[in-house]
């Protein structure tokens, strides 16, 4: 087999294993429709579709656009921490470690605490001071005189995300108790219970474009991992196509957490999975990602909805998850040197 | 036609240090020309210019105005072997030198078979053809130097500019990277490299410019400017420029 045919057989060998993976995961996602505790536990195939306007409605109405946020969501996180870790060349990196979520969490809190609480306001809330966050992240990494850009850059995303969470303490301190607090305190932990065609329909166009744009950069972005003098020397514009990222990723992800909550975790997780499975070459490991972060999701939301008869909030069950997949990885990477 | 031209080049960096004063010089075609200094004399801020990294209405290239090139048009002209690279994923040899095809993609593009050919091709010109599907993070010193080099062949770029290509290498690996870059010269390509190592300016290079404290102190075919005299000046420490047989040695 000579070289071009060794490329193309690896080519059509990740191919494949995408695809394979994007099946599964609709399949799965088709079966899931089928679990819940309606009208008892487990999984049911409606047997009174036509007569029941209660049977149609939960499929159709709660099961359905939470079994597609979940696919939505998983997608978007994992893309985006995806895209951090690469432009910051680190595999420890998310959008959680620049100050974005605790940014965006602030900001959904205020819109809440100031009785504006409209989905739209939440969500332009959340995403403003999620690129603030991730603006002064990288302010400061570039006025500190200590260490790395790296270090400094992860430094300041220590600083900035304290100093969102005490500006979201005080917040939730001034909420009013019986509600905003409430759903304040659900933000935090991640929830899919809330997914409605509207919020989906609210966001999508932004999440598909995010995707569409990540997606169209997935092999620039093995490029821009690199230093920058070597990705400029081979024709890339890397100051450029670094903050076009980056916006794109973090609007993506604030995008999605106004409506989902805080949900952790995928988005360090499931890229390391994918180029564990792919290997590191962007072009296939990113779209392997994004499918495993909607499965990841799906199946946290699924056990979230289903396993216990009160739910289960999905950014614990993730974190739960993640933590333990982070720990197994890392005790793999011990063995094999890098990501 | 000159295929790097320098007229008069002085570079200030904003915190007020001048790192270049007044330097010209011209490069020809398949010409290769060592960058001669000790540390500090900014070779390495003047290599950063030749490549557009740092901006310069000064430099000409192929007689078109360097800062007029566009971003892949510069990339197909010129490739940087830098010092060292710092990768944080392993990424497979292939994948790496596939890298080098980017100026020749579309904004969105991603590599074809015809680019993979092309970067096997200059895997096995560098000898690591067999490791092609190994990962970066395995490969020992002088190997990533020869990575490296690979991924500026399958850039196809007619000029190379290197930045102290043999310095971290051992004897037999640097052997072999100057043997490559020997081939290069041979097959046509204009090299530019620094170095503070009089021994390897003189074995490679056609051409040497010498610089001490940001200006220019010689430039010219290397048997006319590497003398004792200016070896001496240069480095502020006594030079000979001695022959053992054929071999000229700067001890």
């Amino acid at each position: 087999m000579n070289a071009q045919q060794r490329y193309q057989a690896e080519r059509k060998r990740r191919t494949g294993l995408l695809l394979g993976m994007l099946g599964a995961t609709l399949l799965l996602a088709i079966l899931f429709l089928f679990a819940g505790r309606y009208p008892t536990a487990g999984f049911r195939f409606p047997t009174d579709w036509s007569t029941n306007a209660i049977t149609r409605s939960i499929f159709l109405r709660i099961r359905l656009p939470r079994i597609v946020l979940a696919l939505l969501a998983g997608a978007m996180l994992s893309a985006s921490g995806f895209t951090f870790q690469m432009l910051f060349s680190n595999p420890l990196v998310e959008p959680g470690f620049l100050g974005v979520s605790q940014g965006s969490a602030f900001g959904a809190a205020l819109m809440i605490v100031l009785g504006v609480g409209s989905t739209i306001f939440v969500q332009l809330s959340a995403t403003l001071f999620g690129l603030l966050a991730l603006l002064a992240s990288y302010t400061l990494a570039t006025r500190f005189r200590f260490g790395g850009w790296l270090l400094r850059l992860i430094l300041s995303g220590i600083a900035v995300s304290a100093l969102f969470s005490s500006a979201l303490g005080v917040v939730k301190l001034v909420a009013e108790p019986t509600k905003d607090l409430q759903d304040i305190t659900f933000w935090m932990m991640g929830g899919l219970w809330n997914a409605s065609w509207g919020q989906i329909l609210s966001i999508l166009w932004v999440v598909i474009l995010s995707m569409a744009i990540l997606l169209g950069y997935r092999w620039k972005l093995n490029l821009l991992s690199l230093q920058e003098k070597t990705s400029f020397s081979v024709g890339m514009n890397p100051k450029r196509d670094r903050i076009i990222l980056l916006i794109v990723a973090t609007v993506g992800t604030t995008v999605t957490i106004s409506i989902t909550g805080l949900i952790g975790w995928v988005g360090l997780i499931t890229p390391h999975l994918g180029r564990k499975l792919f290997g590191s070459d962007s072009s296939t490991s990113l779209p392997g990602s994004m499918i495993l972060g909607s499965f990841f999701l799906l199946v946290c939301d699924t056990i979230g909805r289903t396993v216990l008869a009160t739910e289960i909030p999905i950014g614990l069950l993730t974190s739960f998850i993640g933590a333990i997949i982070f720990i197994i990885i890392l005790s793999l990477k011990h063995q094999e040197g890098k990501a | 036609m000159n295929a790097l031209t320098v007229n008069h080049l002085s570079f200030t960096y904003p915190s007020g240090t001048k790192a270049l004063d007044d330097i010209s010089l011209s490069v020809g075609e398949s010409q290769s020309v060592a960058i001669l200094g000790s540390n500090g004399a900014g070779k390495s801020t003047l290599l950063d210019i030749l490549l557009g990294w740092k901006k310069s209405a000064e430099v000409s290239l192929y007689g078109k105005p360097l800062c007029s090139y566009g971003r892949k048009e510069l990339g197909r002209t010129l490739a940087l072997v830098p010092q060292s690279e710092q990768y944080n994923f392993s990424f497979s040899l292939l994948d790496y030198v596939l890298f080098g095809r980017s100026p020749y993609l579309s904004q969105l593009g991603t590599p074809s078979e015809e680019d993979a050919e092309i970067a096997y091709q200059a895997l096995y010109d560098v000898g690591l053809a067999r490791y092609a599907e190994r990962h970066i993070t395995t490969l020992s010193g002088g190997e990533h130097q020869l990575l490296l080099l690979a991924r500026v062949i399958a850039q196809q770029s007619s000029m190379l500019l290197l930045d102290e290509p043999t310095s971290a290498l051992d004897p037999a690996n640097r052997k072999r990277v100057l043997t490559i870059l020997k081939q290069l010269h041979m097959k046509g390509k204009t090299l530019l490299f620094t170095t503070h190592d009089a021994n390897l300016a003189y074995d490679l290079a056609s051409h040497v410019a010498m610089i001490k404290k940001g200006t220019l102190l010689c430039y010219g075919p290397k048997e006319e400017v590497v003398t004792t005299t200016t070896l001496t000046t240069l480095y502020d420490t006594e030079l000979t420029v001695g022959k053992i047989g054929t071999k000229t040695l700067i001890y």
